[in-house]
């Protein structure tokens, strides 16, 4: 089975990365005003979350962060070449990683968990497949 | 002619073969760059996981139980340092320390079946009083837990800060603990609440309550009281050592 076009693989990612900026908007937006994102399902994990000390980090909602990488990974999938390649591997392999680590902290840590945190960090493993394939089958060749 | 032609054709095939050969090796140099970064990252992912799971609950910041406390109080109305129904006719008067290992392990053990049994169905309520016996960290962590309180998350800081507690002898309070403290327990005005805690007035009620349990004559941490319709007015129960005890006496005061 062959890989996909890297014209595909840039527009879903397109796609998804700009999902995330909504997603991880909302999630910064809630905390902003002293509150936490709501749950849909309910069972207060999102509220346990939001208020736990990991939601934190230098004093910055994490979901700012989020916002970031989300951005910097759909500019590399709007752009071409081994540079936009290398970065969006790059950032989505950082949130990936970090992705994984948050959702250790939520099953083991906290103990509670949180919707829009387990959406996030689907699309970021989304986005770290897509530019995993990228790199892997295109970087060092023509644009 | 056919001579310089083939010369030329010779020419473009090795330049055409060096190209091909300089973009394989620079294929080549990227994925070795970016299989580095993979395994770098997974590296750190892993040594923050250890990390973290080698943190112990004495008195770090980053707290344990949360989802725990969170989950215990659930659904229960929490007002000042009062945990239950306003409307609830028996009140159990606990006046602890922080600071208190005794209190903790009554926090953990023996105040949650009685949150469950009496509390939770409307029956009775209790109210926390600061009882400062320890040292003088136990001042500051009463005051917070009194401004967590005016937010209406004053038990969720008492069952956190237990569940968080250090060493009795060490010095773990600062501003820092407190305020992971009051995150934890879900504070909604952070600022607020840092602004209450350090109010003279404050600390004067942590003082106001001390001597409170002082008059009634107990001398140790946890001590309770119960007051109901049923009881002699405010009967003082010392340090009951079961959670039935406790419930003895509130469905005697009932």
């Amino acid at each position: 089975m062959s890989a996909p076009s890297e014209g595909t693989l840039r527009r879903v990612a397109t796609f998804v990365a700009a999902f995330g900026i909504g997603v991880a908007t909302y999630i910064a937006i809630a905390d902003s005003g002293g509150g936490s994102p709501v749950c849909i399902a309910g069972g207060g994990g999102c509220e346990t979350v939001a208020n736990s000390t990991y939601s934190h980090l230098l004093g910055v909602n994490i979901a700012v962060f989020g916002i970031g990488g989300y951005v910097l990974l759909l500019a590399a999938s709007l752009l071409r070449g081994d540079a936009a390649r290398m970065v969006g591997f790059g950032v989505a392999l950082v949130g990936f990683g970090y992705s994984v680590y948050l959702t250790y902290l939520e099953l083991f840590k906290i103990e509670a968990i949180c919707q829009w945190c387990v959406a996030s960090a689907v699309l970021m493993t989304t986005l770290f497949a897509l530019n995993a394939i990228r790199m892997v089958g295109y970087v060092g060749k023509p644009a | 002619m056919s001579g310089k032609g083939s010369r030329e054709a010779r020419r473009e095939e090795r330049l055409r073969a060096e190209g091909e050969s300089e973009q394989g090796e620079r294929r080549k140099r990227l994925l070795q760059i970016g299989s580095a970064a993979a395994f770098l990252v997974v590296a750190v992912v892993l040594v923050l996981i250890v990390i973290s799971a080698n943190k112990t609950s004495g008195g770090d910041t980053n707290l344990e139980d949360v989802g725990l406390v969170a989950k215990q109080l659930k659904g229960i109305p929490q007002n000042g340092l009062v945990l239950g129904e306003s409307s609830a006719k028996v009140t159990l008067y606990e006046f602890g320390d922080l600071k208190c290992p005794v209190c903790k392990g009554f926090s953990e053990e023996i105040v949650p079946n009685v949150i469950d049994s009496k509390v939770r169905d409307g029956e009775a309520k209790i109210e926390f009083k600061n009882f400062t016996i320890i040292d003088e960290e136990s001042t500051p962590a009463g005051a917070a837990a009194i401004a967590a309180g005016a937010q209406g998350h004053g038990w969720s800081f008492i069952e956190l800060f237990y569940r968080n507690q250090g060493s009795e002898t060490a010095s773990y309070v600062t501003d820092e603990f407190l305020t992971e403290i009051a995150r934890g327990a879900g504070v909604p005005d952070i600022a607020r609440w840092d602004k209450d805690r350090k109010s003279p007035k404050t600390v004067a009620e942590v003082e106001s309550t001390t001597q409170e349990a002082e008059k009634l004559g107990f001398t140790g941490t946890p001590s309770f009281a119960v007051e109901g319709p049923g009881s002699n007015g405010l009967e003082t129960l010392g340090t009951p050592g079961s959670s039935g005890a406790l419930e003895e006496a509130i469905d005697a005061a009932s």
